[in-house]
């Protein structure tokens, strides 16, 4: 049998697209290995812990290789940008937004710069404390303190989540008293032993901190002993925690420190709220096939139960929203924190 | 109460033990890398066992990097740096299975000391470690530093080679964290997206240490490797346990310093065995032999470095607070089982407290008999000819350089700038060992300086914050001073021999 050189190149043609079929229909989903980094260097962190439960939950549901890798946010939004295929994806939380707000260097406006992804999860725990010797008991006590013209110094990790709670502080101090935000001091540090030594050296009167990694201090009676003086969640989310709580702290005690037990007033009005939400970052160019590859995914997982479970065992609130809803809300809650930062300012 | 020892506890220990050698012998390859590697896998292992996978990595990670350190002269991880002063000269002149010995026995006796520590005092000492403020440990680094002018053996080009590694330390961003402006410095602008976070360490250690020695024997010409009758392993091997009787005092000094340095956060495993050395040549009657092939040197070096495994745990389950880089990776074995470290840890959870110190118990003793077996055979790593051995050594380099960010080629840059520096070094007479120092050191020296003055307002400060400052200040004079009394004797006894000669 003799084959024409044009039925030859028309069968090549013909076998390499049936070749390529299956992987041009794979290129629409996610590869088989995935590497998922995350805005944080600490694999003893929220982001890391959150990221290893959907990471794992996505792994199991789709079949497929996910792996969490620590590399902070700098190294993060660069593998992003890097790759438009899928292989990398990104999960991050408020501060990849916040840091674009408070101008630190290194983080572009993601909305513009990256495709914003679903909300998996909130962590409720974004928490003030004083020492256990303090003489201030509440925020009512240091706003007090501020008027009265004495200096508060509060440690904060800058340009982020850290950050919006004292900027709140300010806020606050202000709309009570003009002029005594000035009394509010910030301590700049690095991350929770930083904040925690500040107050231990004596440094700090007052730091930021959660309550995941602080509620033990709470607990003892030495001089590293802390008391909480106020949890930025809303109310509502913190209700959807566990009844009992998080350590020896049940949500009862909790609420207390939160809205609208514990106000710090955004205008006189309403209070201040801030929820750590955390959500998936894309790479601008990556095929939206694999975003609707994700929110298919997510809402199975969702439905079927068993992640929320986790979440809530590690004092973390489930909060899986789809692409769209998720964009629409995190665009809004950009633009309130973008005008609480110019009420401030 | 024990119920946590299975089988499978046990075999975990010994996988991650042996696994853990494996990665701290490769040069590039931590412990640090080997407990994130594996963190994922903890989570459907439980705590216990995953704990036990975990701190077998962490023992065998550290002490695995006395492998290279000795055979190659390559430090296997940052820590064993020191190891390298007198294990690759003593692997040179062929006595390479001795000095391997030595440094296992080393790291087993600091790991069970430094475990002695965690296990009887972790709560009084982690109390203890917080009264370090930034001044304390900006002091405790400015100590470690000082170790630069004793190892130099020209003290001028020495400390000049120091202070050009703490300047190159500082390219990157000043984050505002670490009292900065969140601003790049000392690079230029095309440069801004590679140097974001400066040269990443193990890079610039593998290619000076590693990739610049293989350029200059390529330069000589390649020698052969050694034959087996140079060596002298096995029944030939001059090592006895009698070694031991008069380093009793250097081996618990060692162990001592390192299990202090890992109970302090964020001072480091490298400060744990450059004390833990210095110290050694202080008070050694024959300080002139260190580097040149002194066993009290390795037993100083490999103790110390194991001495923080147990110091840098105290922090961590007294507090919440990691020792060092490698335990702080280790939180994410508790936080992926929803647990919290902190102040009630340990008497919230005393099955999980018993577990870790049985696995580090058992991976102390996993490690000494893996590596106390295998020596005789790494030790003929010498006798592979030179010609097969090189690129070998170059391949592992590049790798571990590659892998080190994740797959940064960057870093696989940074290997070979620094590799053809430290070639460049030596032909200039400037010092390797205090350069790297200076370049390890930097960083924190500069944070915890600038923190200091940022939170107290004045230089004073450092003479008057605690009689812990103090002390420190006794510390850093008394080694200053001796470095200088032996400068200047080695330059006394080389202008004499050079008038008899």
């Amino acid at each position: 049998m003799t084959i024409s050189r044009r039925n030859f190149l028309a069968t090549s043609a013909a076998g390499a697209v049936a070749l390529a079929a299956p992987s041009l229909a794979r290129a629409q989903q996610l590869p088989r290995n995935v590497r998922l980094v995350i805005g944080s260097t600490s694999t003893g962190g929220d982001t890391y812990q959150n990221s290893s439960i959907v990471a794992d939950a996505l792994a199991e549901h789709l079949g497929i290789n996910i792996r969490v890798d620590a590399v902070g946010a700098s190294e993060g939004f660069r593998a992003l940008g890097r790759d438009s295929r899928g292989t990398t994806l990104m999960m991050f939380h408020d501060q990849s937004y916040l840091g674009n707000l408070y101008g630190r260097e290194g983080y572009a406006n993601p909305f513009e710069a990256y495709t914003v992804g679903q909300t998996v999860s909130i962590n409720p725990g974004n928490a003030y404390l004083v020492p256990k010797s303090s003489t201030y008991n509440s925020m009512e006590d240091i706003f007090n303190a501020a008027v009265a013209g004495e200096r508060v110094r509060v440690a904060i990790q800058p340009g982020g989540v850290s950050e919006i709670g004292f900027s709140a502080m300010k806020n606050a101090a202000n709309v009570r008293a003009p002029g005594s935000a000035d009394n509010l001091v910030a301590v700049n540090t690095g991350g929770q032993s930083d904040k925690n030594q500040t107050m231990w050296d004596d440094l700090a009167d007052c730091i930021n901190g959660s309550i995941q990694a602080n509620e033990q201090f709470t607990q003892i009676d030495d001089d590293t002993a802390m008391k909480f003086v106020w949890i930025t969640a809303r109310q509502a989310t913190l209700q959807q925690a566990p009844a009992e709580g998080m350590g020896n702290t049940t949500r009862e005690d909790l609420l207390k420190y939160a809205t609208p037990a514990t106000s710090v007033t955004l205008d006189g009005s309403q209070d201040f709220t801030f929820d750590k939400e955390f959500f998936f970052l894309f790479n601008k160019e990556m095929d939206t096939a694999i975003i609707d590859q994700l929110d298919e995914a997510l809402t199975a997982i969702y439905t079927e139960g068993a992640i929320q479970e986790r979440q809530l065992g590690s004092f973390f609130i489930p909060n899986f929203l789809n692409f769209a809803d998720a964009q629409a809300h995190l665009q809004a809650k950009n633009e309130t924190y973008r005008n609480v930062l110019a009420q401030i300012s | 109460m024990f119920e946590f020892i299975t089988p499978l506890f046990c075999l975990l220990i010994i996988g991650g033990t042996f696994l853990g050698i494996i990665f701290g012998s490769i040069p590039g390859l931590t412990a640090t890398m080997a407990v994130a590697v594996c963190l994922p896998l903890t989570f459907p292992l439980g705590l216990e066992n995953g704990l036990a996978l975990l701190l077998g990595l962490y023992v065998g990670g550290i002490s695995g990097g006395l492998v290279p350190a000795v055979l190659l002269g390559i430090p296997g991880t940052p820590s064993s740096i020191t190891t390298t002063f007198d294990g690759f000269p003593m692997a040179a002149s062929g006595e390479g299975e001795k000095a391997l010995r030595i440094g296992i026995v080393s790291s087993f006796v600091g790991g069970l000391i430094s475990l002695g520590i965690l296990f009887a005092f972790a709560p009084t000492l982690a109390r203890f470690a917080i009264e370090f403020s930034y001044v304390e440990k900006f002091l405790i680094i400015l100590f470690a530093l000082t170790v630069m002018a004793a190892l130099s053996k020209d003290l001028l080009l020495g400390i000049f080679s120091g202070v050009l590694g703490i300047f190159l330390s500082l390219i990157g961003r000043y984050d505002i964290s670490d009292g900065g402006n969140g601003k790049m410095r000392l690079v230029p602008q095309e440069w801004d997206y590679y140097l974001d976070n400066g040269f990443s360490l193990l890079p610039v250690l593998i290619g000076l240490f590693g990739l610049a020695a293989i350029l200059e024997q390529a330069e000589i010409g390649v020698p052969k490797g050694h034959s087996r009758e140079d060596l002298k392993v096995g029944g030939e091997s001059t090592f006895s346990f009698g070694i031991f009787r008069n380093q009793a005092g250097n081996l618990a000094r060692s162990s001592f310093i390192g299990t202090f340095v890992g109970i302090l956060p964020g001072v480091g495993g490298s400060a744990a065995s450059l004390l833990g050395y210095s110290n050694a040549k202080t008070f050694s009657k024959h300080p002139q032999t260190f580097g040149k092939g002194e066993p009290a040197g390795i037993v100083a070096s490999e103790s110390a470095n194991n001495g923080l495994t147990g110091g840098a745990l105290v922090p961590l389950l007294s507090l919440g607070i990691p020792g060092d880089a490698t335990t702080a990776i280790l939180v994410g074995a508790f936080t992926l089982q929803g647990i919290q470290v902190g102040p009630l840890f340990i008497g919230n959870n005393p099955d999980t407290w018993n577990a870790m110190i049985i696995a580090m118990l058992l991976a102390n003793v996993a490690m000494f008999m893996m590596m106390y077996i295998a020596i005789r055979h790494m030790a003929l790593v010498v006798t592979v000819p030179k010609h097969i051995l090189f690129p070998i050594i170059l391949m592992m380099c590049v790798v571990g350089a590659y892998t080190i960010n994740y797959g940064i080629m960057f870093d696989v840059w940074t290997l070979l700038i620094f590799g053809i520096l430290g070639w460049l070094m030596v032909k200039l007479r400037l010092e390797v060992a205090p350069f790297i120092i200076g370049f390890i050191l930097g960083p924190s020296s500069e944070v915890y300086f600038v923190k200091s003055l940022e939170s107290f307002g004045d230089l004073t400060i450092f003479f008057t914050k605690s009689w812990i400052a103090v002390v420190l200040w006794i510390l850093i004079i008394g080694s200053l001073v001796g470095s200088f009394y032996m400068s200047r004797r080695n330059a006394d006894q080389n202008a004499s021999g050079r008038a008899v000669g």
